[in-house]
């Protein structure tokens, strides 16, 4: 992995045409801005993980659903 | 009582008022806007979230507390203002339900993502995928054998 250090105002240039500024910088979170041409997909990870979690759950078969119960334990009390 | 095709129940006749709405789609299935849960006694503590407009598509998913007891939600402003509740924290349980969707890994262990719970309204009948950014949540929460305890929703 590269890391670059980069202050408020700074920016990193990926390719061609896509750059990355920073916007602000507080101690917990940096705000950044985006350049990129429209056909770049640009995701915040976590929404891009849920989309990909999301897909592998819905790939859950009646098999699935056996197992899953044998797993938590089927003998478990109702939840109320 | 109007019916639905379902992926895992054949069909199944369920309430108007069940219908839980999602304004904003999930992640990846951006056009889903209407689920009913299956919440059957013989598959407790599982809990079926079962599209209406999409026979084949349903999710598998546990109480997120049942999972990680201790599962503290957070939810960011515009999920609470979707979910129609002011601006204090809801409580599982008492404002929402909090279910999180269960995969199994291309490893074969089973996970729940408790990064992005369906946080459910069920009083207003709507629901959002509220993601815990601030959080270490994990996509991929290792469920582990015979620990989901029974517990509120």
């Amino acid at each position: 992995m590269l890391v670059v250090r980069r202050r408020q105002g700074e920016s990193v240039v990926i390719g061609d045409d896509v750059e990355v500024v920073i916007l602000e910088a507080g101690p917990n979170r940096v705000k950044l801005g985006i350049m990129a041409p429209r056909d770049v997909l640009v995701f915040r990870k976590e929404l891009e993980l849920t989309s990909q979690q999301n897909r592998a759950a819905a790939h859950a078969d009646t098999e699935s659903v056996s197992r899953i119960l044998r797993h938590v334990g089927r003998a478990l009390p109702s939840a109320p | 009582m109007p019916q639905c095709l379902t992926k895992y129940f054949s069909t199944m006749e369920y309430s108007e008022d069940g219908v839980i709405s999602v304004p904003d789609g999930l992640p990846g299935f951006d056009d889903e806007h209407e689920f009913v849960l299956i919440d059957q006694e013989a598959k407790r503590p599982l809990v079926f979230v079962q599209s209406l407009a999409t026979p084949g598509l349903c999710f598998i998913a546990l109480p997120a507390r049942s999972v990680e007891p201790e599962y503290k939600l957070a939810v960011a402003p515009p999920d609470l203002a979707l979910l129609e509740l002011d601006s204090a924290q809801p409580e599982i349980g008492r404002d929402v339900l909090c279910l999180a969707f269960v995969a199994i890994t291309p490893e074969g262990e089973i996970s729940a993502n408790l990064l992005s719970p369906l946080v459910i309204n069920y009083q207003k009948r709507v629901a959002v995928q509220a993601i815990q950014t601030n959080s270490n949540y994990s996509h991929r929460h290792p469920v582990l054998a015979g620990e989901a305890e029974p517990v509120c929703s």
